[in-house]
């Protein structure tokens, strides 16, 4: 589903990622565990080009994407992705929000779109949300409001780059159900997050990433209860504790 | 939670000085109008008669305004996107290639030279605006106005069909809000969070809709308080164009005080721009609250 291979990135002269490679089989959720820097971020956003690789394939669908002949327009339609700020269009309410983007880049019929944002919005609990704005909702509605904006669009998979820790603690859990919800119907997922009790229950994978690289790969009961490598568990202990 | 008495104080202090600041105003007209007419009293006769010609002499300050602000909305929008793209001094890019390139990224050489000539450009344009922001704001607009007609007077002393003042009138102070209106764009656009552009772009829009449809809808509610203040600072600057013989209200103004009307020319030209600034600003503030989304731009005061 989504593959890469030996991912390079320089910001200027900082190195920050140093050749990742790893594959995402429809339906699986792999979460991205580490230390802050660790280019965590940077590899989600190299995935839908929002960041392009300096070097290195991304494979969506068995089809390498960050190729000149691909818009990035288009690989950003394949992949959805959600924000740690949830970055909600301050100007539109919640419903606008979710039908932007089908109105937009999929040209749907206005009402076909709005149909079906209700439906989401339903999905994530916010069915009487829809004429909200942004400022107008709690921190864990809006980031649930962003998750039904990225579905709208129908992606294959979803990026989550650590949808929860700009959330005050008792929204965490309902944005969590969301994605937990998500996973079990089937999404292909990839997410950078520190909640652990997330990651060991939905997690198909865990990966370990520090200084650019992919420390360890595995089960989450590996990576929790037997790390192998020195960093990771120095991680995990500090995170479980 | 604690606020609550602060709270409380807080619209009490805002009650005595807007009280204060009523009595202030009262006082310092019913002092001026003292000053004004004092013992001689308005001739009442000669503002009835006469107040249709400074309505028309205030067209010509409105008409100058108006082109010069339109034209100048333009420039400003121009001037103020261009301040905000981003853009690293050369020899940092240089620098940068260099030393990805000893640690190891295989870029091209061709792929240089393009990024280095593309953000050159980009430098020196920015450059390029920023100077002319900084120019306009750092001299008195009194002195751009002479300079224009000047400029305009001596290069191009018979224009066909349009009056050397007036195209220089409406050229200074065109150059002069673009100027201005730069600023007020860069601050709006700036003002729209990056992650609002991120999350548009993440949904599959271009570059040019992401502009159209997130960041330009915020920004421009965000500029509409600034620009009427612009449009209203430009109007009554207009009455500077008096100096370069524009028969605008100031010019008629100054005509009648020499044959002997100074007190009701006074009353009809401050009257006139009272009104007209004071309309356009409660109009404008209908609209905006009327228009208001919350969570972006100025939240209604409470109490």
């Amino acid at each position: 589903m989504i593959r890469t291979e030996n991912i390079h990135k320089y910001f200027g002269a900082l190195h920050v990622l140093r050749g990742i490679s790893l594959e995402v089989k429809r339906g699986d959720v792999l979460v991205i565990i580490g230390p802050s820097g660790s280019g965590k971020s940077t590899f989600l956003r190299c995935i839908n080009l929002l960041v392009r690789p300096d070097e290195g394939k991304v494979f969506i669908d068995g089809v390498q994407v960050n190729r000149p002949e691909i818009s990035p327009e288009w690989v950003r339609e394949q992949v959805g992705m959600v924000f740690q700020s949830f970055n909600l269009f301050t100007h539109l309410t919640a419903l606008e929000n979710v039908t932007l983007a089908p109105i937009r880049v999929k040209k749907l019929p206005k009402a076909e779109a709005e149909t079906k944002a209700q439906e989401l919005l339903a999905r994530v609990g916010l069915a009487e949300k829809a004429e909200a704005y942004p400022a107008q909702l709690s921190g864990g509605q809006q980031q649930r409001v962003a998750i039904a904006r990225a579905l709208a669009m129908d992606p294959k998979a979803m990026l989550f780059d650590e949808p929860t820790s700009a959330l005050d603690p008792e929204y965490i859990r309902e944005v969590l159900d969301v994605m937990t919800n998500l996973a079990r119907d089937g999404m292909t997922m990839i997410v950078v997050t520190h909640e652990m009790g997330f990651a060991s229950s939905v997690a198909s994978r865990i990966v370990f990433m520090d200084t650019g690289l992919i420390l360890e790969e595995g089960r989450p009961s590996d990576i929790f209860e037997h790390p192998k490598n020195e960093r990771t568990r120095a991680f995990v202990s500090k995170i479980l504790r | 939670m604690k606020p609550k008495r602060g709270y409380a104080r807080e619209r009490f202090v805002r009650s005595v000085e807007t009280t204060l600041a009523i009595l202030i105003i009262i006082g310092a007209v019913a002092f001026i109008y003292d000053i004004l007419a004092g013992s001689r009293g308005l001739d009442i006769g000669y503002i009835s008669a006469n107040w249709l010609r400074y309505v028309r002499a205030v067209e010509i300050n409105l008409s100058i305004t108006t082109i010069s602000f339109i034209l100048g909305t333009g420039i400003g929008f121009l001037v103020g996107w261009v301040r905000t793209v981003r853009s690293p001094p050369i020899p940092k890019i240089l620098r940068d290639f260099r030393e990805a390139e000893k640690a190891g990224a295989a870029r091209g050489k061709p792929a240089l030279a393009a990024t280095v000539i593309a953000a050159g450009l980009r430098h020196y344009v920015k450059r390029v605006a920023d100077a002319y922001v900084e120019a306009i704001r750092g001299t008195p607009l009194f002195v751009q106005i002479i300079f224009v007609y000047t400029v305009i007077t001596t290069f191009y002393p018979r224009l066909p069909g349009v009056s050397g003042e007036f195209l220089a009138g409406v050229v200074a102070l065109t150059v002069n809000t673009g100027g201005y209106q730069g600023e007020i764009y860069r601050a709006g656009l700036q003002t729209v969070h990056t992650g609002q552009v991120e999350a548009a772009r993440a949904m599959g829009l271009s570059r040019w809709g992401a502009m159209r449809l997130v960041v330009l809808p915020q920004a421009l509610r965000l500029v509409i308080p600034p620009l009427t203040n612009e449009f209203i600072g430009l109007l009554k600057a207009s009455a500077l164009l008096y100096y370069i013989s524009v028969l605008e209200i100031t010019f008629l103004t100054k005509q009648e005080t020499y044959v002997g009307h100074h007190f009701e020319s006074f009353a009809l030209i401050t009257g006139i721009f009272l009104l007209i600034t004071v309309t356009l600003s409660k109009v404008i503030q209908y609209f905006e609250v009327k228009y208001r989304i919350p969570g972006l731009g100025i939240q209604p005061t409470p109490g």
